[in-house]
Formats: C-alpha cells, structure tokens, sequence
C-alpha cells in the first residue's frame, strides 16, 4: 500500500497481472492432470476349484456360447422339462446380432423368472470387445451372477 | 476518478491508468493516436477463479484413477459400475499380463494371484482387468484359470461406461 500526497489522497494499488499468472498457471495444471475419462468396471463372479456337489441341486442358468463369426448359442440348464432348452442365434455381416439377442434374453427372463445366473463360453478366438458386450445384455436383463467359463 | 486518485500530481503507472479507464476512452493529456486499452481485469480474474473452482472439484470426484495405456481401447458398455476401491489391475498387452504394471509370465499368474489374495486383509480379493477391445479370448483364458486355482472368485473388468 502507498500512501502518496496529503491526508485527503490514497493511492491503492494492487498488481493483479502476477495474480493472473499464478491462476493461468493453475488451469494449466488441472487441465493437464485431470482424468477425462471415468472408469467403469462389468463385475463376475468365477466358479472356483470343483463347484459340483454331487446331489445339490444348481439354480437355472443360462449358457451363452459365442462363436468366432458371432454366432450365438443359448443354452438353459437346470430348468423345468419340457421346455427349450437351446436357441440360435445367427451372426449378421456386421457380427452378433444384438437386437435378436435382446428379444431372447427378454423372453426368457419373462419365461424363467428365478433365470440370473449366466455363464459365457466364448470360442479362443472370439473377440474380448463381444465378449464385454454379451456380460453386458446379460447385466441389462437382470442376470446377477454373471460368470466367463475357461476355454476346454 | 480522476481526482480522487491524481491528487498528488504524480505520474501514474500504465496498468493504474488502464485499471481506471474504461473500455475504449481516451486518455486526456497524450497525442490523439494513443488509445488506451482498458483490460476488465477485475473480471478477467472472476472468471479465472471459476474455472480454477471447477477444475478442483472436478477432479476431486470419488473415482480410482487407473492408467490405461495410450494404445490400449477399452470396451465400452451401458450397465458398468464405477470403480470405487482400489484394487490390483492386471493388464494384458498382446499376450502379456502386468501386474500392477509387473509383467508376469502366464505360468506364474497362478502363484502371484494366490500372493496376492494372501496379503489381501479380507482374503476377498478382486482384480481389475485392464484389456484391448480387439483381444483374442484366448488371451484371458490363462487368466481365468490362474484365477480359478489360486481361489478368485471376483473378477472386474475395466469398461468406459456407455453414455
């Protein structure tokens, strides 16, 4: 501060351009170091070790066996009989076909309300990106133990 | 103003000048081609502290921060959940898995995933796998199997969520 002439005269002044400098700085920095993009994660549940109980009786599930082209085969295990037990659906030139699997995973959940366990089976050479996407419907359609089987 | 603050009969620097005219005016006193070029500071320092604001909360959100290489793209999907504890990240490039940024070869996978889920304090560990959209299955299929042996019933698979 700076007091300049008599009793009546104040001069004030304050340097605003460092202050500036300092703010410029700032946006800089959390611009360069902010995360833009938010991470997600697809959570599953793996069968561990020898799951099967001799005797035991397992819930409904719903395999789903993707092929190298997006061919997709549902398979229910574990339902009523007298039911169909597998669906196809075929790939389209563009891959899987993903409305008609909807439509399937629609029906059957409306059909097996106690349906939400869901293994995928992917061929070797399937692609990882399809293989997100499937645990993705399945996820859409309610399907809480969502699991990805080894290949063998 | 003008009186106020020229009291003294002093020369006033440039930036009090600025700071006192407003936009456009010309200064009494110079030659006609001078023009003085009033910079709204007061307001060009409002709006820089806004932005400073909005970056710190921004960046301030509740989400785990996790590296993912340049090169790598993420599957994208719709019912993703957010990451909110941070737990080791696996990834797998071309074949190659890292373990928190450690290449382990697929034969040890087995060994490293059962130490780590011993040195877990709830003995509940999970993993997050960081891998290319473009992978072949094949690639996670050792993965799956390590995690199988060594007891890993939690798998997250990292995703950009679908907007």
């Amino acid at each position: 501060m700076t007091s300049v002439g008599g009793k009546d005269g104040l001069n004030f002044e304050i340097n605003i351009l460092p202050i500036l400098d300092i703010l410029s700085v700032l946006i800089c920095f959390l611009l360069l170091t902010a995360v833009w993009v938010q991470l997600g994660s697809l959570d599953t549940k793996q069968a561990i070790g020898d799951n099967s109980t001799a005797g035991a009786k397992n819930p409904p599930s719903l395999w789903v066996t993707l092929d190298t082209k997006g061919g997709i085969l549902l398979s229910l295990r574990d339902v009523p009989k007298g039911t169909a037990l597998e669906h196809s659906i075929l790939a389209t030139k563009a891959g899987v076909n993903w409305d008609l699997l909807e439509s399937k995973l629609q029906a059957l959940r409306s059909q097996f309300p106690d349906l939400k366990t869901g293994v995928v089976r992917p061929e070797a050479r399937s692609s990882y990106g399809n293989v997100i996407k499937v645990m993705d419907k399945l996820k859409q359609f309610q399907f809480d133990g969502v699991g990805l089987s080894p290949l063998g | 103003m003008k009186t106020s603050l020229n009291v003294s009969g002093q020369r006033r620097s440039l930036l009090t000048e600025v700071q006192t005219l407003g936009n456009g005016v010309r200064k009494k006193g110079f030659g006609a081609r001078e023009m003085a070029l009033a910079l709204p500071l007061t307001s060009l320092i409002d709006a820089f502290s806004i932005i400073v604001i909005y970056l710190l909360i921004g960046t301030q959100n509740s989400g785990v921060e996790s590296a993912i290489p340049g090169k790598m793209t993420l599957p994208m999907a719709e019912h993703a959940t957010g990451v909110d504890k941070e737990v080791p990240v696996l990834k797998i490039e071309k074949g190659v898995y890292y373990v928190n940024e450690k290449a382990v070869p697929a034969q040890q996978l087995r060994n490293k995933l059962t130490e780590l889920k011993n040195a877990a304090e709830n003995k509940e560990l999970e993993i997050l796998v960081q891998a290319d959209v473009e992978m072949d299955y094949a690639d996670l299929d050792p993965l799956l199997r390590a995690g199988s042996e060594s007891g890993l019933t939690k798998m997250k698979f990292a995703v950009v969520p679908a907007r």
